[in-house]
């Protein structure tokens, strides 16, 4: 896949390290021994710096769960003071001094701080299902003390076996009966990585690789960085087939091989990772 | 994408944003820059969608002298395209665009269609002593949302690098915003003329550039009152919309949200 130009950094900052073990994960996070280690701070401030030298437009953290992070307020801040900034969590360490902490960053910040919250279901005991218990109240809780706080979260969901029709239609019913007045929803496709590895997609043949494609493939204008380096993209950072060459992110920024059937999910869905 | 450069220098510009069928802001903004002592004016594209009478905005601008670039609704138009090309997700957006795409090109006529495929994709001017870049987009996507909150400094400094410009002039996000680095250079987004920008009042704006020897760029956002009540007549007539018709009427957006950066939607009534 030709690289188009560097539109969103992903920084996989507490790798695969999470307070939840959800069913559909991309990378098997969870609370045991991640396999990709979480980041330096001052690593994470190189890659950032570096990103931005290279024009960068957005710059996302996730993992793993980013919160968890003993840094990630400076880390955020840092960001933000330089590139509109994302933070995707499963919303669980949002209590009230962090939803007082990251509104702080937020109205002090000349470019956007988004949260992401991720509720995979509207429906609480189908919620928790997938993501374990008790999962759903507290995510909700975090947009919650978040919109109170005029951040406006986006709700974000994968759209897995158990989603039913109108996943987005009804989890914005599910905010806005939640008080919630300007909802976000974000849903994403389910990728076959991770916990999900071996559930269907599908390689990418250069036949495939038509005028359209770079559109719809996020590797031609993201990168992702763990702490094992450089990687094509955020589902498939830490994955050695996703290693991109060199030791800078400017050497990063080359053509990438598609090389995991969650590429094949990009190419039909078209969906991105982004926000919007 | 073709890049036409103007063969002379400008001292002071007028550039309209999306026009998006509103013929009524349209007159009002070229009677407003008439009495402005521009050397020209420049539409940054985006014709049709969202208002009635497509038809009625191509003769305006080509009696007005205006110097037009295509945007992506106006290559979606041009090319006979399923949709718009803003690759919304929400079923409410998606329904909306679809309703205003069909009408669009249901009523745009075929050799407004032709005019509309031979616009180029850039334009290129000196605007005194700088050179400027104007495109719909971004420079580098012509359906490129650039938002003051989500254009770093660093995204403004590689595109004007890429374009060679110490200008970059842009619409299609539809809220004005002006961006002026500290070596000097400048993005701005000119905002829209077709519809209001999510501020609670109808006016919509357009943008006065203007470059004396010496000094530095002014940049002077007009403020358009125009008829919008005509404007939402029309359009309920046509059977557009009531959400669209009531953003003419209120100035807030009701469709369309989700492309919206979280600082700017925060702004916004929905």
């Amino acid at each position: 896949m030709p690289f188009r130009h560097l539109t969103a950094l992903w920084v996989q900052v507490t790798g695969t390290w999470c307070n939840l073990a959800c069913a559909h994960c991309i990378n098997a996070s969870g609370p045991r021994e991640p396999w990709l280690a979480p980041m330096p701070g001052e690593d994470v401030r190189r890659w950032i710096e570096e990103a931005v030298a290279l024009g960068v437009k957005e710059i996302y953290f996730t993992g793993g769960e980013p919160l968890l992070h003993r840094e990630i307020v400076p880390l955020v801040e840092f960001a933000l003071e330089r590139a509109p900034t994302t933070v995707l969590t499963n919303g669980t360490l949002v209590d009230e001094p962090m939803a007082d902490r990251l509104a702080a960053l937020a109205a002090r910040a000349r470019y956007t701080l988004e949260i992401r919250v991720s509720l995979d279901h509207p429906e609480p005991e189908r919620n928790d299902a997938i993501r374990g218990r008790g999962a759903f109240a507290r995510a909700l809780a975090a947009v919650r003390r978040l919109d109170a706080r005029g951040l406006l979260p986006i709700l974000t969901a994968t759209e897995t076996p158990a989603a039913g029709d109108g996943l987005y239609d009804r989890l914005r019913a599910l905010l806005l009966a939640a008080g919630i007045g300007k909802p976000r929803v974000k849903i994403l496709p389910l990728f076959p990585a991770g916990r999900m590895d071996g559930h269907g997609g599908g390689g990418v043949s250069a036949e495939m690789l038509d005028a359209d494609a770079a559109g719809r493939l996020q590797c031609s204008e993201a990168r992702a960085v763990a702490a094992g380096g450089v990687y094509a993209c955020p589902i498939l950072a830490g994955l050695p087939e996703a290693r991109m060459p060199g030791a800078t992110l400017a050497e990063a920024l080359v053509a990438n091989r598609l090389p995991h059937p969650a590429c094949g999910v990009c190419w039909q869905t078209g969906s991105s990772c982004r926000n919007a | 994408m073709t890049t036409l450069t103007e063969p002379r220098a400008f001292r002071r510009i007028a550039v309209l944003g999306g026009i998006y069928a509103n013929s009524h802001a349209l007159g009002a903004a070229l009677a407003d820059i008439a009495g402005r002592d521009a050397d020209a004016i420049f539409c940054l594209g985006d014709l049709g969608g969202f208002g009635p009478h497509p038809d009625r905005v191509v003769p305006l601008l080509r009696q007005a002298g205006v110097r037009v670039i295509q945007g992506n609704y106006d290559q979606a138009i041009a090319l006979g395209h399923d949709d718009c090309g803003c690759g919304y997700t929400d079923p409410r957006d998606n329904r909306f665009a679809r309703i205003s795409y069909a009408y669009t090109l249901a009523r745009t006529s075929s050799e407004h269609r032709r005019w509309l495929a031979a616009l180029p994709g850039h334009r290129r001017l000196r605007l005194g002593e700088r050179e400027a870049l104007l495109c719909h987009g971004s420079p580098r996507a012509i359906a490129e949302f650039l938002w003051e909150s989500t254009t770093p400094d660093g995204l403004v400094a590689r595109l004007l690098d890429a374009a060679r410009a110490e200008l970059i002039l842009c619409t299609h996000s539809g809220i004005k915003w002006r961006r002026r680095l500290p070596d000097g250079r400048d993005l701005v987004n000119v905002g829209v003329i077709g519809r209001p920008e999510n501020d609670g009042t109808p006016r919509v704006w357009y943008t006065l550039l203007t470059a004396e020897a010496g000094r530095d760029l002014a940049v002077d956002f007009v403020p358009v009152h125009y008829d919008h009540e005509a404007l939402a007549r029309e359009m309920a007539a046509e059977g557009l919309p009531a959400e669209f018709v009531e953003t003419v009427r209120t100035g807030w957006w009701t469709t369309c949200l989700e492309v919206l950066p979280g600082r700017e939607r925060a702004r916004g009534r929905f």
